[in-house]
């Protein structure tokens, strides 16, 4: 069949669109494949779908692959030593799994949990609230803050304890961008996380907040280097 | 998200360029940036690390080849190299089933495979890639039944019969929700200014 006749476009059309979406049966799919090297029409017929459909695409998490397929492809094109090895997964928190799970638990936990403990002080509840809770879902550390104060308050309800030369390190997540350091968290049970001014300006656009392991000192880079132990979203009260 | 899809591409684009003279630091750089996403996609579909692996290393032993061929032709670097693997996945998946007859009974009541857990489901990720409005729009207008077909064919590389299988619905009807929520999406992108 010439599917690049022009009266043969609605089923050409209907073909790419399903080679591009992976459904057309394996002999169709090689027969079209074979006549789009040699028609353009073909050809561009397939390519305008899957531009269409790379938009979808473009949410799939990444996963790091195993250093070995670096490696191979090395070997197999007898690049010079020296290159730069393969790449770390994606970080953690531009993967979309991450904020998944962020927005699935953690408001619940928030409410349940971080709500309940804040009205046991004396002074009303911080509107501002973010439960920080480890890869189990436990609570480890509550954030809070009243809407005029320049600070966090950062209570440990169930953090482990630090190794030696480590330490734990706050960070502001605004979607789509790297995590902005708020500074290594001092030793404590609660402690006080200065802001660069008044907690409702400080963290308007901030979903959530995480914290990592890090070297004594913080980050080297600025951004996290170690695993992040905690994480939760901000809750807003007002 | 990372970023924007269109940095994201014009930054793919400028490496692909200097891959194309040879650059082994750009290829390299090129790899850093694009395997995480690449090897995700061929792992959906593969479902087999190793055979990931493989189409992965392929894939880019290719790009280091013909990088070239792709500068001059085409607008959309991260489709071009999506495509790639995609393609060479499907292939390969379909070749399998030459050899395989049909679907194995317990195939009928079980996911083709499980994801890691917390992994976005097929028709979660069809709308999380739906990032700007207009396509999110367009992939919300589809039917439940055209939408779960289209997202199970396109992140999991399931085949009709494969389609029909896993949700219990009768091919012809797979069939035609395909076609036809493929045809819904193409109008309403093109109509988005979404075409090429």
């Amino acid at each position: 069949m010439d599917l690049a006749r022009p009266d043969r476009q609605e089923r050409l059309e209907r073909l790419a669109a399903e080679y591009a979406l992976g459904t057309l049966p394996g002999r169709v799919r090689a027969r079209l494949a074979r006549v789009a090297r040699s028609e353009p029409r073909v050809a561009a017929a397939i390519e305008a779908w899957e531009t269409r459909l790379a938009v979808l695409a473009a949410a799939v998490p990444g996963v790091a692959p195993s250093p070995r397929v670096w490696e191979r492809i090395v070997s197999r094109l007898r690049l010079s030593a020296g290159i730069p090895a393969a790449p770390a997964a994606a970080p953690w928190w531009e993967r979309l799994a991450f904020w998944k799970t962020l927005t699935a638990t953690a408001f619940a936990v928030a409410l349940a949990l971080g709500i309940a403990l804040l009205a046991q002080r004396p002074e009303p509840a911080q509107p501002l609230v973010a439960v920080l809770a480890g890869a189990d879902g436990k609570p480890a550390l509550i954030a809070s803050a009243r809407r005029s104060e320049p600070f966090l308050l950062v209570k440990a309800v169930g953090a482990a304890p630090v190794a030696p030369g480590k330490a734990l390190e706050l960070w502001m997540l605004p979607q789509g961008q790297p995590p902005r350091s708020l500074g290594v968290l001092p030793a404590g049970e609660v402690v006080r996380v200065p802001l660069a001014g008044p907690s409702d300006t400080a963290l308007a656009n901030i979903p959530a907040l995480a914290v990592s392991l890090e070297p004594t000192g913080g980050s080297p880079t600025g951004l996290p280097t170690g695993p992040v132990l905690y994480s939760g979203r901000i809750e807003r009260m007002y | 998200m990372a970023d924007a899809v269109p940095d994201r591409n014009a930054r793919v684009a400028a490496l692909l360029a200097r891959v194309a003279l040879s650059d082994q630091q750009a290829f390299a750089e090129l790899y850093r940036q694009t395997s995480p996403h690449l090897y995700a996609v061929a792992l959906r579909i593969l479902r087999e690390p190793a055979a990931a692996e493989e189409i992965l290393q392929e894939a880019y032993v290719n790009v280091w080849h013909h990088a070239g061929t792709y500068v001059a032709a085409r607008s959309q670097p991260l489709t071009w190299l999506t495509a790639i693997v995609r393609n060479r996945c499907l292939d390969q998946l379909r070749r399998r089933e030459v050899d395989t007859v049909t679907m194995s009974a317990e195939g009928d009541d079980e996911p083709a495979f499980d994801l890691p857990s917390g992994d976005p489901s097929p028709a979660d990720l069809l709308l999380e890639g739906a990032d700007a409005q207009s396509v999110r729009d367009c992939v919300d207008a589809l039917d439940a039944g055209p939408k779960q077909a289209i997202a199970l064919a396109f992140f999991q590389g399931l085949s009709h019969a494969e389609l029909a299988a896993h949700m219990q619905e009768p091919l012809g009807t797979v069939k035609s929700w395909v076609r036809r929520g493929l045809e819904r999406l193409k109008r309403c992108l093109d109509g988005a200014g979404f075409a090429r």
